[in-house]
């Protein structure tokens, strides 16, 4: 992995994020996207940056653009030609589907501008990054929920490896929507007060958007053109629970099933959660945990800083990961104040963590009960302790 | 690829064909699904013509309780797998992976969420719409229905949905995760995307030439199976036409060529006896590929003025490709997928 980027509620970069991360800031406060609608709870983690215009780019599109911006510079000389694009999101463009919805109601559907929908496809993410780039290996998009970057990464790591690209620019990016936004409610997923992984009176999600970015490379092409690399991507598990549409096998088979295949017999130090706060998700994954890493394992919710960004989640989760490499400092679960009966583990509360990280998992799990977890290992740049 | 991957069953639920016996007999008839929509209103719009799904009843395939829990791409999808795992004839392993294309997804799903929401209030919109609003949700019900552990992803490539889903599963098996996948597409024509697609001047019409909608399910069995594979899946190539804007076709043929040499690298082979073409009726997505066929000099084989562009997310064009070599017609031909945004799979489909 030879560069990174993110943009979510604590951060445009992946300094400012950093920063909030070690000062245990979050990002999460009153919803503002949709002002004059009335949803059962009013907070969100929203990313407050003023996004430039654009005609032909969605929101999703340009928070992927951002981030994979900051990724390709920092993976600097990346070569185009054979690099792909691997994007993961729930919602692409739909924010931009729902204003068209609204414009037709109002004037019909021979007056209403049909352009707007040009930026509702979920492949819209992968046309704009890899457009914006110059990017000519090809372009994938998944749509697999919450899952979706997290499989996104996998799906490009494979690609690499299988020889159909040289380089990879994989991620997710997700904008916050009214329908993801009032859907949640009807599921009453949602904690009307900022989420609490793991805590005894968590209650549900805090909405999120944002996008994060990585750069791979197979590693000798990156030793070779003399590339700085941050961390390895070792493996991933994927899986399906095969129990729901939206909730989670309770005994956690599905999440530990895809763990287990991302770790092998290699030896983990830590394992940022999906750790959504919902009862049923940080449960299942808790049990999840204990079967494939054992007990003893640290572990913690970054979605407590930032909210659940959705499509987006396991790339800016990933993100968080590898920088908790470099730094060598486990981020930690805000507003822990206590533990869920059903949560038993070290959950790294309130502050960070520093200790020795080698070989770490981030976990995404989405609705229709796929999961996806990620090995990645500690580079060569990173600061040891 | 370092191995073959055999298809060892095929479920279609198709414009004008409900089975696999009726698909084939449909690509011999000569005949077009392609026809006058009489399901929404086109009224004041330029296009009238789709190839639509006709005389489908998802409670011949679907239990009364769960169909009511799923939308109409969920429906193609659970009807098309049950389908091919009936053809294919063998019990699926608990680890088989499910990989599902769709262009567009569930559009109509959210158009009536979105109904919901605003005559409703944001906190009374049904839940059930809600979870049938993600594009995975096809996939999830298969796993679901059949205890299918393995992957379980979604890809939503435009016009490459399903030879990405393909290219993804093949991919799982020739690296040893899974033994058998289900590979599978499925695409809904509604109102809104009619009319959307009609108003940005994409659609065929009297005035000029463009894509003519389709839909439809379809799943593949890959590994496994009681029967004689109808033939294999044997390599992928990915490119992007760097010439192309985020909405439209590009100019430059040598990408579509480098994905197809790509496909016949990976496949390890020199040489194919056809091409089966993404020929979809596009102005530019047309000239662009024609381009790169002319330079190419094999047969050319197109399938979209049967069923139209999207049916079944592109995986119908691929199993006309399998039942070709099934045939004997063909020794190995190569799949085009190219779509607006620039994006092109390929895939090279053997003879078993």
């Amino acid at each position: 992995m030879t560069g990174a980027g993110i943009v979510c509620s604590i951060g445009r970069n992946k300094e400012e994020v950093w920063r909030s991360i070690v000062e245990s800031r979050a990002g999460i406060a009153k919803l503002t996207r949709f002002p004059g609608e009335t949803f059962p709870t009013d907070i969100a983690a929203e990313v407050t940056e003023t996004l430039p215009k654009s005609k032909r780019l969605s929101r999703t599109d340009l928070l992927g653009v951002i981030a994979a911006k900051e990724a390709f510079e920092q993976a600097s000389g990346a070569p185009r030609e054979n690099a792909i694009v691997s994007t993961g999101t729930s919602t692409g463009g739909l924010l931009e589907g729902e204003d068209y919805y609204f414009q037709r109601r109002a004037r019909g559907r021979r007056r209403a501008r049909a352009s707007r929908v040009l930026q509702q496809p979920t492949s819209g993410p992968s046309d704009a990054i890899a457009r914006a780039f110059d990017l000519g290996g090809g372009v994938l998009s998944n749509a697999t929920a919450c899952a979706s970057a997290g499989a996104a990464i996998g799906m490009a790591a494979d690609y690499l490896r299988a020889g159909h690209a040289d380089v990879a620019l994989a991620g997710g990016s997700d904008a916050l929507c009214r329908l993801t936004y009032s859907g949640f409610n009807v599921l009453q997923a949602v904690d009307p007060e900022p989420c609490s992984p793991f805590g005894a009176n968590r209650k549900g999600i805090t909405l999120g958007e944002g996008a994060g970015y990585l750069v791979l490379e197979r590693w000798d092409d990156a030793i070779a053109r003399g590339a700085r690399i941050l961390a390895e991507l070792c493996s991933y598990g994927a899986s399906c629970d095969a129990h729901h549409p939206t909730a989670p096998a309770e005994d956690g088979r599905g999440a530990e099933a895809a763990m287990r295949e991302a770790m092998g017999d290699v030896a983990i130090d830590y394992v940022n959660a999906h750790g959504t706060g919902t009862l049923l998700n940080d449960s299942a994954e808790t049990k999840a945990i204990v079967a494939a890493v054992g007990a003893a394992i640290p572990v913690s919710s970054s979605k407590s800083y930032f909210g659940h960004t959705l499509g987006a989640s396991g790339a800016v989760e990933a993100v968080i990961t590898v920088l908790a490499l470099q730094h060598q400092i486990a981020p930690p679960t805000l507003r822990l104040r206590e533990r869920a009966p059903d949560c038993p583990l070290d959950y790294i509360p309130d502050t960070p963590r520093p200790m020795a990280l080698t070989n770490v998992l981030s976990n995404t799990f989405g609705f229709g009960g796929s999961n996806v977890s990620l090995l990645f290992r500690v580079g060569p740049a990173a600061s040891r302790p | 690829m370092s191995v073959r991957i055999p298809i060892t069953g095929i479920g279609v639920i198709a414009p004008g064909a409900i089975g696999i016996d009726a698909f084939r007999a449909l690509m011999t008839s000569g005949r077009s699904a392609i026809e006058v929509v009489d399901r929404f209103d086109t009224d004041g719009l330029s296009a009238h013509k789709a190839a639509l799904v006709r005389d489908f009843k998802p409670r011949d395939y679907i239990a009364p309780m769960k169909m009511r829990r799923m939308n109409a791409l969920s429906r193609l999808g659970v009807a098309a797998a049950k389908l091919a795992i009936e053809d294919c004839g063998a019990t699926l392993e608990a680890d088989t992976g499910v990989a599902i294309g769709t262009a567009f997804g569930p559009v109509q799903t959210s158009v009536e969420y979105m109904q919901e929401y605003v005559e409703k209030g944001a906190a009374l919109a049904p839940p059930q719409l809600f979870a049938e609003s993600v594009a995975n949700a096809p996939g999830s019900h298969i796993a679901i229905e059949w205890g299918l552990r393995g992957f379980n992803v979604t890809l939503t490539q435009r016009e490459s949905s399903g030879l990405a889903a393909a290219m993804y599963a093949c991919t799982q098996i020739a690296k040893g995760s899974v033994r058998m996948a289900l590979i599978g597409g499925v695409e809904e024509a509604n109102e809104m995307l009619f009319s959307v697609l009609d108003r940005l001047g994409a659609l065929d019409d009297e005035q000029r030439n463009g894509i003519v909608i389709g839909e439809g399910g379809a799943v593949l069995v890959a590994g496994g199976g009681m029967r004689k594979p109808y033939g294999t899946l044997s390599g992928f190539g990915i490119a992007r036409d760097t010439t192309a804007s985020i909405s439209d076709w590009g100019s430059d043929p040598q990408a579509i060529l480098k994905a197809m040499r790509h496909a016949m690298k990976d496949a390890e082979i020199d040489e194919v006896d056809a091409i089966y073409a993404s020929a979809n009726g596009s102005r530019r997505g047309d000239a662009v590929e024609r381009h790169a066929l002319e330079r190419f000099g094999k047969p050319v084989v197109p399938t979209k003025h049967i069923f139209g562009e999207y049916a079944a997310a592109g995986m119908l064009q691929l199993i006309a490709a399998l039942l070709a070599v099934e045939e004997g017609r063909f020794r190995n031909v190569l799949v085009n997928s190219v779509s607006a945004g620039g994006g092109i799979v390929c895939a090279i489909v053997s003879r078993f």
